[in-house]
């Protein structure tokens, strides 16, 4: 019992900072999804009193992908049944050109704004038209989520450190009487400390353990799923292979770091 | 001190004589002066070199000094496992010095579950597994009954005599079997006075 305890007390710190970062990396997917989802779908509107060459506008700036020229029967075609071939031509003769612009990525609204005054410095632009407001709303909440997802990880990081710190501590206390009969009889730190640093890999490797099932169950759950999609996100944002390896850095980064604080605080006293 | 000699060290409580004793291991090197132990001096030690020594003395406490969570037969092999002797000689040795010193029936048992004397006897039994050249022994009787008191004495009179290991011994006092045939040194206020 006892030593189940003193494993579940590195344990749970240990998997609550995994969970935290595991949800990080997830936001983050979600975000970099939804910008790419954006992006894809967006395009803004220049408009300009002359002809002007698609290769002019894109090379204003890096964030912008390609330049299409807008077909101008294709706005006119609306109209067309209701005027005649002479007015028709007329408007043409008098209308603007217009271009879309698509993006690399969806950036923030400084960026499109600076976007924005980088097109109006061409010559003969007259206008531009963001569309901003039907895709900012749901990009901000997803961005303002997930920072605070990140403040709210870094304390859960800082929390379960300092659990850790306590833990390792205890293990200090617990394991100092070998410890210290071992260095009377000459053993090499990497043998009198081997005890510490098996518990911290074994505690480590269970963490890993329970955040990457716990995972795998969440992908597997069909309501989840079915959810995931309904809100336009695809449910294998949730869990991708690559993270075990990230996972298993931090968490074995961890708990090697803190059996390292109590190996070199460790201090003969016999 | 020379090779091959058994040394008692007397005097009274707080005198310094675990003092002294701990500086020959090196867990308190010494403030002034030099103490060369095994040709090396214990106060210009790096602390690798210092483990280095240590794997070629034997030390013996009043209170034991047993690894509680370990059998009685790997505390005796411990000095062989930090050696690093494959595990087979570790436990061959460990049985024949348990055999030595009448504790082989209990080599599966926990130090707790030992009476005082006979925890002291597997201290013994380590501090020879590894065949120093040094036994540094602290009060080895002093919670010992007549009896154990005289198995310890016993024991380390025959490392002195059959193996020729170096010994020291810090004690009040000196048991009368052993009184008349080896050296004495007492300590009074840090300094040491030949008695005999």
């Amino acid at each position: 019992m006892k030593s189940v305890k003193a494993h579940l007390a590195l344990i749970l710190p240990l998997f609550a900072i995994l969970f935290g970062a595991e949800y990080l990396i997830v936001f983050d997917r979600i975000v970099d999804n939804y910008e790419t989802k954006l992006s894809a779908e967006y395009s803004l509107i220049v408009v300009a009193d002359k002809a002007l060459k698609p290769v002019d506008i894109s090379r204003v700036d890096r964030l912008i992908d390609h330049v299409e020229p807008v077909d101008i029967d294709s706005i006119l075609h609306r109209i067309r049944k209701e005027t005649s071939e002479k007015n028709m031509k007329k408007i043409k003769s008098i209308m603007p050109s217009f271009y879309s612009v698509k993006l690399r990525h969806y950036p923030d609204k400084y960026t499109l704004k600076r976007l924005k005054e980088e097109l109006l410095a061409i010559k003969g632009v007259k206008s531009v038209y963001l569309f901003e407001k039907m895709h900012d709303p749901l990009y901000e909440m997803l961005a303002f989520m997930k920072s605070n997802f990140l403040i709210f990880s870094l304390l859960m990081f800082v929390v379960g450190v300092l659990l850790i710190l306590k833990q390792m501590y205890v293990w200090q206390l617990e394991h100092r009487e070998r410890m210290q009969i071992m260095a009377l009889f000459g053993a090499p730190v990497w043998l009198r400390s081997g005890v510490l640093f098996r518990l911290a890999i074994i505690d480590a490797f269970i963490a890993l353990l329970l955040i990457v099932s716990g995972m795998f169950y969440l992908m597997k759950r069909s309501d989840l799923v079915a959810f995931l999609r309904d809100i336009d996100i695809d449910p294998q944002t949730l869990f991708h292979f690559n993270d075990i390896g990230l996972l298993a850095a931090i968490g074995f980064g961890i708990s090697i770091f803190g059996t390292l604080v109590v190996v070199i605080r460790f201090k003969e006293e016999l | 001190m020379q090779t091959g000699e058994f040394v008692f060290i007397t005097g009274a409580s707080g005198s310094g004589k675990s003092t002294l004793l701990k500086s020959m291991y090196g867990a308190m090197p010494p403030a002034d002066g030099e103490l060369v132990v095994g040709g090396m001096e214990i106060g210009k030690l790096s602390s690798s070199r210092l483990y280095k020594l240590r794997r070629h003395i034997g030390v013996i406490f009043q209170d034991y000094k047993l690894i509680g969570e370990w059998s009685v037969e790997k505390n005796v092999m411990l000095p062989l496992i930090i050696a690093g002797f494959p595990k087979d000689v570790c436990r061959a040795q460990a049985q024949k010095l348990l055999t030595h010193v009448k504790l082989s029936h209990k080599s599966d048992k926990f130090p707790l579950e030992l009476s005082g004397g006979e925890q002291q006897r597997v201290a013994v039994a380590r501090a020879l597994a590894h065949n120093p050249f040094l036994i540094l022994a602290d009060e080895p009787t002093g919670n010992l009954d007549d009896y154990s008191s005289q198995v310890v004495w016993e024991l380390l009179e025959k490392a002195n005599e059959e193996l020729k290991t170096t010994i020291l011994v810090v004690t009040h006092h000196i048991p009368e079997m052993l009184s008349a045939e080896y050296r004495h040194l007492m300590i009074e206020n840090g300094v040491l006075y030949e008695i005999r």
